[in-house]
């Protein structure tokens, strides 16, 4: 069983003067078990639509989406999941501690467990100290982060998370970055929207390109950067101590080694040369 | 339901709703003095004034705080977050309702006592001919409180349809204005005097209307608790199982159309 299923999902806007918008046109896809995916896209491409589709706030015009095998429209298929929204606002009037305890209390958590699992995340998430004030003098970082250890006090096994690392700084977004390793360590499933190439080239297994409700392509990052290669930067030096970088084609690699060897010429380095998630991100979405 | 019944009480008092309350209940103090301007009903004018005051309170509570209760989450986006947890609409839906009824009971009973503290000083500086019967200030209270969660639930109803606070907010005034006439309209258009002067339409009309909207009348007990009168305890049953009829349609269509709303 796959942690998340989404079988020809559409769905339909009304617009003004009731044209329709087609937010998602046909989608298909899968997310197994212990995968980390990034769901890339620009904004407008039917990112959020699809997560929300997939939490179950808002209803498909066809077709249908599962989480661990139970349809998004039932209550039960969130009780594994962690889901944090796009730009997250939770009860200001609320601390950090009183809303991580109100979601695992949500969950069924013990009182214990959710008592230490609480200050496990709050201190993960560099929010222990605020801990006791209220989250309407938070600010938007710190909410993002409430937002993450909501996510992580119930220790689901499927996390849904749109755009993770928006409004936080370098700091926070390293530390999402690690949390979404650790969580890959762990087996557990990411399934995650950005529109940062780089985030997703970092953590994912897996990508996905969605672009005007319609998913371009999906591949495994490996294959992605290995396709992407162009070709090498070769430093080298001579039996007289002079250094070289010389740039070699993508196939005369093992060619130009072999001459290098025979001139009794040293091969201090070999760097590829490829395109990056960036550069294969645009060239899906600008076909 | 319960923690969301806990989390609707804990943003009331944090919103400092309270505090406006025991703020506004100042003017009690005021009540003994204003009464004795009657010069032989203070007893009766202090019952009536502490009265219509809590109506007032419970009034101004149950249309702001049931109108942008359900509203504020979803214009704030605290919706996305919290039924994207394994919650039931429906029960999260209950359980704002739940907890702003019991918000209500609290602060009717607070009113109360100190009502029934002031209209007691009323009557010992003004002794009344006619004794207070207690009993019928409690109940006349718990209508009050009735009629008021009444309302709140016109109030969840209309957010759960609407994108901006105007329709919950003046949709719950209007259906309260309209709620204290619409037994008189459908009394004069059967009347025989209006036999003639209203057509077969409008009768129809007003029947329509008489059976949608809210009927608040039977919960108004202050005559009784004013003058002394007993209450008519069959229509008070009748009045206890319209309430309950009615919240129950109210909260059941809400919930309906909370289920189908879409969080955008």
């Amino acid at each position: 069983m796959n942690a998340i299923e989404i079988i020809g999902l559409c769905k339909n806007f009304t617009g003004k003067r009731m044209t329709k918008i087609e937010a998602l046109k046909g989608l298909n896809l899968e997310v197994a078990r212990g995968e980390v995916f990034g769901f890339l896209g620009p904004n407008g491409a039917g990112k959020s639509t699809t997560i929300k589709l997939l939490m179950g706030l808002l209803k498909p015009t066809t077709g249908l989406s599962r989480i661990m095998g139970v349809e998004s429209s039932q209550t039960l298929s969130r009780t594994n999941v962690g889901f944090l929204p796009e730009n997250p606002a939770f009860y200001d009037y609320l601390s950090a501690e009183e809303y991580i305890k109100f979601v695992g209390s949500q969950f069924g958590m013990e009182a214990n467990l959710l008592a230490t699992r609480t200050e496990e995340v709050l201190k993960r998430m560099d929010l222990w100290e605020a801990r006791k004030r209220h989250m309407r003098g938070y600010s938007k970082g710190m909410v993002q982060r409430v937002g993450l250890a909501q996510t992580l006090v119930h220790d689901p096994d499927v996390y849904v998370l749109d755009e993770p690392m928006s409004g936080l700084d370098p700091i926070g977004r390293a530390l999402v970055k690690d949390i979404i390793l650790d969580l890959k360590k762990q087996g557990k499933c990411v399934f995650f929207s950005t529109h940062i190439t780089d985030d997703v080239e970092k953590v994912c297994d897996r990508v996905g390109v969605i672009n005007n409700g319609q998913l371009l392509v999906v591949d495994s990052v490996t294959n992605i950067l290995q396709r992407g290669i162009e070709g090498y930067s070769v430093l080298t030096i001579s039996p007289e101590g002079v250094q070289e970088e010389n740039y070699v084609g993508k196939d005369e690699l093992q060619f130009f080694i072999q001459r290098s060897l025979q001139n009794n010429q040293s091969i201090e380095k070999i760097e590829s040369r490829s395109k990056d998630m960036e550069a294969f991100f645009l060239e899906i979405v600008a076909r | 339901m319960i923690t969301i019944i806990g989390i609707t009480l804990k943003g009331i008092f944090r919103d400092r709703v309270f505090q406006g309350i025991i703020a506004l209940s100042v003017l009690f103090l005021f009540i003994p003095s204003a009464a004795s301007l009657s010069m032989r009903q203070v007893t009766e004018l202090s019952i009536t004034l502490s009265l219509s005051l809590i109506s007032f309170i419970l009034l101004l509570l149950s249309v702001f705080l049931g109108a942008t209760s359900l509203w504020r989450d979803m214009e704030r986006r605290y919706t996305f977050s919290v039924l994207s947890l394994p919650i039931g609409r429906s029960s999260y839906l209950l359980g704002r309702f739940m907890g702003l009824t019991l918000f209500l009971i609290l602060t009717s009973t607070f009113l109360g006592v100190l009502a029934c503290v002031m209209i007691k000083v009323s009557s010992s500086i003004y002794p009344s001919d006619r004794p207070i019967v207690w009993s019928l200030l409690v109940l006349t209270l718990l209508f009050t409180t009735l009629k008021y969660i009444l309302l709140v639930g016109v109030a969840l109803l209309l957010s759960t349809v609407s994108t901006s606070f105007f329709l919950p907010i003046f949709g719950t005034i209007c259906a309260f204005l309209a709620s204290g006439v619409t037994q008189q309209v459908y009394e004069f258009v059967y009347s025989p005097s209006a036999e003639k002067l209203v057509s077969p339409l409008i009768k129809m009309l007003v029947t329509a209307l008489y059976y949608f909207l809210p009927n608040l009348s039977g919960f108004d007990l202050k005559v009784n608790a004013i003058y002394g009168i007993p209450a008519n305890f069959t229509g008070l049953g009748v009045t206890v199982a319209y309430f309950v009829a009615y919240t129950a349609i109210l909260l059941g269509g809400a919930a309906i159309l909370f289920n189908r709303r879409e969080m955008k």
